[in-house]
């Protein structure tokens, strides 16, 4: 491959990688980093890809070394991060005073309910053994097959099966335990709660009920409302979006609440 | 030779009796990768997410550590149990001065899973009667290994 079309191809998926990592480290520098390593190391060993992996596998493979070899990412929260970040957070004036402020002046400021549910997502991922949380994001949301997965990971697809049942399971336990999107007796309901204070002009009903994610709650078929969740993710991508730079805050704010607590 | 070795795998569980000792076992095919099996087998904090016989596992399921194991044989009572052997995807052992459960993955082709519990000693014969028997327990946990390793073979 000539370093040209790699050149072209690599900008085809950059977003990708770079959502990806974000969604490990929780890191915007660290995730800047490990992509520009991961640009690096790719067209230094360039010679010996010999495209017996799409270039997509290939350089997911280089990143996900370096992430696993990355302290932010190898860092496991808890499930419940959004209770403990959310008590940081209303004490905390000066995360409210910026919130704010990108609110009212970044074009990447808005507030949107879709955008915090792809952010709780990746919090809450973070309580996952990082090889089921790896895995699930591979599959789940950047569609990698399980063979694919296996070889990106340095692992067997039999191992890759138990990781993405396993962490799909309990991501799956937890939100149907806390989220009240999808259980009306889930104690979390800070996505609404943050859409009334962003967006206090809007009927947060309303807007919650054009997500499918809701939409479909009530028929509670966990499987296929994880599926819809995953959806959410596979459409936003958390550094370019409408709300990447508030919800960059957020996640920087609970990285952040996180390493103190742990 | 031990129960262990003998009881062919159909997912009935053979218990045999002695004066000072008690041997229950249990085998079952699994059509499933022992990776999987040995992933189920070593994951504290899944476990009560498909076995149904226990309640709760606290610790690291590795060589040398000690786990603390409710199974709903005895809701009341915690096991202290010391992982005793750990051969990956093959031989895992814990107990404590009771007794020792040995759990084994064989493949020729096919995954034999096989779990036994000797339990007894010199005292054996004063308390015997007040432990239950372990018979529906072993089938029942044979029967959930079996269930969740064939789905997560199956996963696409």
């Amino acid at each position: 491959m000539t370093v040209e079309l790699f050149n072209q191809e690599f900008e085809d998926i950059i977003s990708h990688l770079k959502s990806y990592i974000l969604r490990i480290t929780a890191s915007l520098a660290d995730t800047e980093d490990i992509v520009q390593d991961t640009y690096l190391k790719a067209l230094d060993k360039l010679h010996t890809f010999r495209g017996e992996s799409s270039l997509k596998t290939w350089l997911f493979t280089i990143a996900s070394n370096m992430a696993k070899d990355n302290l932010k990412a190898q860092k496991r929260w808890v499930e419940n991060v959004t209770d403990i970040t959310r008590e940081a957070a209303l004490t905390n004036k000066e995360f409210f005073r910026e919130a704010m402020n990108i609110r009212m002046t970044s074009p990447n400021g808005q507030y949107e309910a879709k955008e915090h549910i792809a952010f709780c997502f990746t919090c809450i991922s973070k309580s996952l053994p990082l090889e089921q949380q790896l895995c699930v994001f591979l599959k789940e949301v950047y569609e990698f097959k399980v063979a694919e997965i296996a070889s990106i990971l340095n692992t067997n697809e039999a191992m890759v099966k138990y990781y993405l049942h396993a962490g799909r399971s309990k991501m799956i336990s937890i939100f149907d335990g806390r989220c009240a999107l999808i259980n009306k007796e889930g104690i979390c309901h800070q996505c609404s709660e943050l859409n009334g204070i962003f967006n206090p002009k809007q009927n947060t009903q309303k807007e919650l009920m054009k997500i499918d994610l809701v939409k479909e709650a009530q028929k509670g078929d966990k499987e296929h409302l994880f599926d819809l969740r995953m959806n959410i993710l596979k459409e936003i991508d958390p550094i370019n979006s409408k709300a990447s730079e508030l919800q960059l805050h957020h996640l920087e704010h609970n990285r952040q609440v996180m390493e103190k607590y742990l | 030779m031990t129960a262990i070795a003998t009881t062919p795998p159909n997912g009935k569980a053979q218990t045999l009796k002695t004066t000072f000792h008690r041997e229950t076992s249990v085998s079952i095919e699994i059509s499933a990768d022992p990776a999987i099996i040995w992933a189920l087998l070593t994951n504290a904090s899944d476990y009560p997410s498909w076995n149904s016989t226990v309640t709760s596992i606290e610790g690291n399921i590795a060589l040398g550590e000690t786990i603390k194991l409710k199974s709903i044989l005895d809701a009341k009572r915690i096991f202290k149990l010391k992982v005793k052997e750990f051969e990956p995807e093959n031989r895992l052992v814990w107990g404590d001065s009771q007794g020792n459960r040995v759990y084994s993955i064989t493949n020729n082709g096919k995954s034999i899973f096989s779990m036994t519990e000797k339990i007894g000693g010199i005292m054996f014969p004063l308390y015997a009667k007040m432990i239950p028997s372990f018979d529906q327990s072993f089938e029942q946990f044979a029967l959930d290994l079996k269930k969740e390793a064939e789905i997560i073979m199956n996963n696409k």
